[in-house]
């Protein structure tokens, strides 16, 4: 009887902190999820980036998996198909080695 | 004699102080303060609670560890789509110069996108902001994210805030889009 109400005493508070950390899910935040305007990467001139900088690896990241998923803002997709071929035959952090290789992946003809 | 003069002023004191006490009461219950966000303070009482904010923030942070790799890729993407979706309606971002929360707010909240920060102060700078993520900042708007948000999604966030000011409104769009499955690659 004791053991009984000692587990719903920790069962109800432990349900409560798990509903209270679904509420702020990250999944939560894609019901307004935009996807990335990958167009605004490809027209950036590449050869004044630094392929070391954390923000222009960020952004080659985030457009090569938005190319992946077939996800990229205004049509920017399709114009991408044959890279989003080519990128899908790389492994996630490879593409990010090979600072030459990802700045051509942009260099696509959506310019 | 000397003695009955101190014995006299000592009384006199008990009896400011409890002037005070009871004032201070009577003006709390009276309802005479206003409470309106939009009726500033006293610059003095501004500079106190600055003062005291500021001091309180930089004690209880003073012993955070920071993580090494703050400056990572796949911290500012996961940092930046939660800064984008919590913090940017206050804090604003790039292209943006106001919304209803910092004319509305009071105080108003401080426009990170617009912060200039120096390397000599950057361990400082990463525990503050850890700091009041994770617990807030009381009467001022400023919620603590710790319920529902672990250190580390925390620290993505203090990651993505070292970089924000240098950013494009290009480059913060991209950064901060979570895409079609945002939740499930990042």
């Amino acid at each position: 009887m004791m053991k009984k109400q000692f587990s719903v005493l920790i069962a109800v508070p432990a349900l409560m902190l798990a509903f209270s950390v679904q509420a702020h899910s990250e999944k939560d935040h894609m019901k307004t999820a935009e996807n990335p305007d990958c167009a605004t990467l490809s027209a950036m001139d590449h050869s004044k980036m630094d392929m070391n900088d954390p923000v222009v690896m960020a952004m080659m990241q985030q457009c090569m998996s938005a190319m992946q998923d077939g996800s990229v803002e205004s049509g920017d997709a399709s114009s991408h198909g044959h890279d989003s071929d080519d990128a899908s035959s790389h492994g996630h952090s490879e593409q990010m080695t090979g600072a030459g290789m990802a700045g051509d992946h942009m260099q696509t003809p959506s310019q | 004699m000397t003695v009955l003069k101190k014995g006299a002023c000592f009384k006199r004191l008990i009896a400011m102080a409890g002037v005070v006490v009871i004032g201070g009461v009577a003006f709390l219950y009276s309802g005479l303060y206003s409470m309106g966000a939009d009726d500033p303070h006293f610059d003095v009482t501004t500079w106190a609670l600055e003062t005291l904010r500021e001091n309180s923030i930089a004690r209880a942070s003073q012993d955070i560890d920071v993580p090494s790799d703050l400056n990572s890729a796949e911290r500012l993407l996961k940092g930046g789509a939660d800064y984008n979706a919590m913090c940017a309606g206050c804090h604003l971002k790039p292209g943006k110069s106001e919304s209803d929360f910092t004319l509305g707010l009071y105080p108003s909240p401080p426009n990170l996108a617009d912060i200039s920060r120096t390397d000599e102060d950057a361990k400082e700078e990463d525990q503050r902001n850890f700091w009041i993520i994770k617990h807030g900042i009381k009467a001022s708007g400023m919620p603590s994210w710790a319920p529902g948000h672990d250190d580390t999604r925390i620290w993505n966030m203090v990651a993505f805030l070292k970089r924000l000011p240098g950013l494009t409104e290009n480059q913060y769009q991209i950064l901060t889009a979570r895409g079609s499955n945002g939740a499930s690659t990042h």
